[in-house]
């Protein structure tokens, strides 16, 4: 869109703020025991004011309850929105977004405040309203906008018994769903750690790893010894090298501890360090088997090649025990 | 030896694009804009530019930027690589260029949807094999994956080491904030912070809150050099190129040179700063502000003792006593740096410490201002340029 | 289970409630739609969720409130009275996966005698499916 489309676009869409999605509106059930069972028992609710009569009488509820946050349930369609979903004004927004390339929509945020409690017999009465529309938005899903809804909820008696604000995302796809038919009918392996390109100077480390030893490289003609490897040493420029084992005695030379942004495949917080090997070389690896808070430079570790998931080989480093 | 280029090329045209979240155009575009701003700015016409250079990094081919320009015959052409580090390279390849007579105008640029496109704060993924990505297979399956978490390894050793604390940290992303705060063009003005709000952001990697990493954004920076003679007869004031130093030290990893005796120093900024000495006959004392780049909050402390403006592992002290803020020692990142004003790899920073020479920024120090220095990132090979006005020739 | 409720002056900022592994199964996604009357297809048909771009059926936005709600009401008791659910969201909870509560009391109110849980819920694969406040009423001075 160019900046005079988007104006006329922000008109069309700002034009909705302030509507009501329909007039007020009564929920299709009363509030009543046995859909409160059925919510209890999915959500593993253990509370007994929930489904068991006589515990909940001595309770100061006096009586079964509704699941405070079953409330938005009370005003459900049902069944026919499978099949038809109403018209009502936000479709209608969402047409207008849907025929501007927003076609993504993505519920980002729920507000629920609970006035009081609900009980079998109460009757649930539910009004939404479009409060606003965010301006435009660049959003790691895409391009969009944020609208937002908020239903008041009333009784019987015209109270009000709670309040939702309601907000989605409808942006323009980053990347279009293609992808979905190449899984299709796998459902998503759990993440792996991201692996090591293996090549000519590095492929017989991981191999190593993948065995679980720790190898450092070391000059045939000098002995020099270097990590991470490269095919030449530059002491004396010979391409001659073998290796040895590392004993995995070390000490943290530094650290850092990572908390965000977090990469599939990883547990959070997780520390990094360069250690200083007994041998003389530095490595980078992970020190695990301790609170990331307590980590300190100059601490003694000892490190033993781990399985850290389902295709990973990784050294790994511990605190050694009265180290430091 | 000692490079034979100082007084020889000068800034004569600059200009950024608008700093967005989302340019809403192609890198091309953008810096396409930026391209004909800096010439406007000069006074000169596409068909004067007869070199152009940029870095490895960038998308926007140097050909097509110039046809759209319509900039015409080219003999001079050059990238830099290792992603900020190439910033003030710019600098150094078209002040050779000049120099020697390769080129006489020289279009300097950098564009990039850095938050609607590609973010680098995702990292590295490793999904090519190259030498590059053998290098990042060291840490990768670690989980050192990000520029943020190469930076603290060497901040942690850093602060463990010194009397740095989260206070110098503080000061440095506070100090860029309050000058982006006065600085209609960055994406923070008219937004502060204080310690309170800074200290209850969340955590990225220890010891970094968010307020100490710098932004993402679109956008797009250019400058003109051309030889310090043709300087004399155009618009602006030209901006004289006194030195400029590039290196990259011994023993060095693209962001993660954790195999050298230490680790907290900059060992590749102590060598582009005494090059750049060198060629000019300045001394850090002759300094009167800068522009240095802040991808996070510490690496400007170390470029401080690169920089000979304090000692080596003293540059928390220096912060401390306000040298950075506007009537300090050191009046620094004026346009709030990449911390606030926005992220163009550190050219929008070249732009700005050309108008520091030429008096024009919007947080101008009261001080008189006749030379400037300008950096390059860091933890890469690096460099930074010394610039002058023309009353120093 | 507890059936006791928690005292308003036994609860400390800081105090955290015990982790709750919760499997996510077909049955849980599809049960949940159901039970909060959800028939939006991506919540029971693959096939329509894949048309979305997601590999299979994703658990409901009422779902994701009710566990949340459910985690603080089974930790604080049956007397406790819940207040406001404030539930951001993230990544899609999907079949196959685990996902973990966690909470930490963030925040107490004398005056009120409300306590602010802020609740994290993580799943093992695309890490955090929803992150919120909950603000629970407890009673105060019940046994003395
Ligand atoms: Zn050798």
């Amino acid at each position: 869109m160019n900046p005079e489309e988007t104006k006329e676009f922000e008109q069309k869409i700002h034009a909705f703020v302030g509507r009501e999605n329909g007039p007020p509106k009564k929920g299709k059930d009363a509030v009543n025991e046995p859909m409160i069972r059925q919510w209890a028992e999915v959500m593993g609710d253990e509370s007994p004011v929930y489904t068991d009569k006589e515990t909940a009488k001595n309770t100061t509820k006096g009586g079964i309850i509704a699941p405070p946050s079953m409330l938005q349930a009370w005003s459900m369609e049902g069944y026919p929105m499978a099949g038809s979903p109403a018209v009502d004004v936000q479709r209608s927004l969402h047409n207008v977004f849907d025929e501007n390339g927003f076609t993504g929509v993505l519920g980002t945020n729920t507000s629920t405040e609970f006035f009081r409690d609900l009980k079998p017999g109460d009757e649930v009465t539910y009004h939404t309203v479009i409060e606003s529309i965010s301006e435009q938005k660049s959003t790691a899903r895409g391009i969009g906008y944020f609208i937002e809804t908020v239903t008041q909820f009333t009784d019987q008696n015209g109270e009000r018994v709670g309040k939702q604000v309601f907000r989605v995302l409808k942006f323009i796809p980053a990347d279009a769903p293609a992808e979905a038919s190449s899984v299709a009918d796998d459902s998503p392996a759990v993440p792996t750690r991201i692996a090591a390109p293996r090549g000519h100077d590095n492929g017989w480390w991981w191999e190593a790893a993948d065995k679980g030893k720790v190898l450092i490289q070391r000059c045939k003609s000098c002995q020099t010894l270097r990590h991470p490897p490269r095919p030449m040493c530059g002491e004396c420029q010979s391409v001659e090298w073998d290796s040895i084992e590392s004993t995995l005695d070390g000490e943290i030379f530094s650290f850092t501890v990572l908390h965000y942004p977090k990469v599939p495949g990883y547990d959070y917080p997780l520390c990094c360090a360069v250690i200083s090997l007994a041998e003389g070389t530095r490595i980078v690896a992970n020190v695990v088997g301790i609170d990331t808070e307590e980590v300190k430079i100059g601490m003694k570790v000892k490190g033993k090649v781990e399985q850290v998931d389902e295709k990973t080989m990784l050294p790994q480093f511990y605190p050694v025990a009265g180290g430091q | 030896m000692t490079a034979n280029v100082k007084d020889k090329a000068a800034i004569v045209g600059i200009a950024n694009t608008e700093f967005s979240k989302n340019s809403g155009r192609s890198e091309l575009q953008l810096a396409a804009e930026a391209v004909a701003g800096a010439l406007e700015d000069a006074g000169l016409k596409p068909s004067d530019v007869d070199g152009m250079t940029t870095f490895t990094m960038d998308n926007t081919d140097e050909i097509e930027l110039a046809r759209a320009v319509g900039i015409g015959d080219l003999s001079f052409y050059s990238r830099v690589p290792h992603g900020g580090g190439a910033a003030t390279g710019l600098i150094h390849q078209a002040a050779m260029a000049v120099a020697s007579g390769m080129a006489e105008t020289i279009v300097c640029y950098r564009s990039l949807n850095g938050r609607s496109g590609h973010r680098y704060s995702s990292g590295v993924s490793g999904n090519l094999l190259t030498a590059d990505a053998i290098h990042w297979g060291w840490y990768m399956p670690y989980g050192l994956v990000t520029p943020a978490s190469w930076v603290a390894m060497y901040t942690q050793r850093y602060m463990h080491l010194t009397n740095c604390t989260h206070d110098s940290l503080f000061e440095v992303a506070h100090t860029m904030r309050e000058y982006a705060a006065t600085n209609p063009a960055a994406l923070f003005y008219d937004q502060r912070f204080d310690r309170a709000e800074y200290d209850a952001q969340k955590k990225i990697v220890d010891p970094f809150r968010l307020y100490d990493c710098c932004l993402e954004s679109d956008g797009a920076s250019a400058v003109i050099i051309t030889t310090t003679e043709r300087a004399k007869d155009l618009r602006q004031p030209g901006v004289v190129v006194k030195g400029v130093g590039q290196a990259a030290a011994a023993n060095m990893e693209s962001m993660t040179s954790f195999y050298r005796d230490e680790i907290a120093a900059i060992p590749s900024m102590d060598i582009a700063a005494s090059k750049a000495y060198e060629q000019s006959g300045l001394t850090p004392d002759d300094i009167d502000a800068a522009v240095i780049y802040d991808a996070f909050t510490p690496i400007v402390l170390w470029q401080l003792e690169s920089w000979g403006f304090c000692k080596h592992g003293e540059a928390h002290d220096f912060v401390m006593d306000g040298a950075l803020r506007p009537g300090g020692r050191l009046p620094t990142n004026t346009h709030g740096g990449q911390l606030s004003e926005a992220y163009i790899h550190g050219v929008n920073g070249i732009v700005e410490a050309a108008r520091l020479v030429r008096k024009t920024s919007v947080n101008q120090p009261d001080k008189e201002v006749n030379h400037v220095l300008v950096t390059s990132g860091v933890g890469v090979p690096t460099g930074g340029a010394l610039l002058g006005s023309m009353d120093t020739l | 289970m507890s059936i006791d409720t928690r005292d308003f002056s036994n609860v400390a900022v800081g105090d955290t409630l015990p982790p709750r592994e919760v499997p996510i199964t077909s049955a849980l996604i599809v049960g949940g739609a159901l039970a909060s009357r959800d028939f939006t297809t991506v919540h029971h048909d693959k096939k329509a969720a894949q048309k979305g771009g997601l590999p299979d059926i994703f658990m409901n936005i009422l779902t994701s409130n009710g566990l949340m709600g459910s985690y603080v009401t089974n930790w604080a008791g049956p007397d406790s009275c819940t207040k406001k659910i404030d539930l951001k969201l993230g990544a899609p909870n999907l079949p196959g996966f685990i996902m973990t509560l966690t909470g930490e009391v963030k925040a107490i109110d004398e005056a009120s005698g409300t306590v602010d849980i802020e609740v994290l819920g993580e799943n093992n694969v695309w890490g955090m499916h929803m992150q919120g406040t909950v603000r629970v009423q407890l009673p105060k001075g019940a046994e003395a």
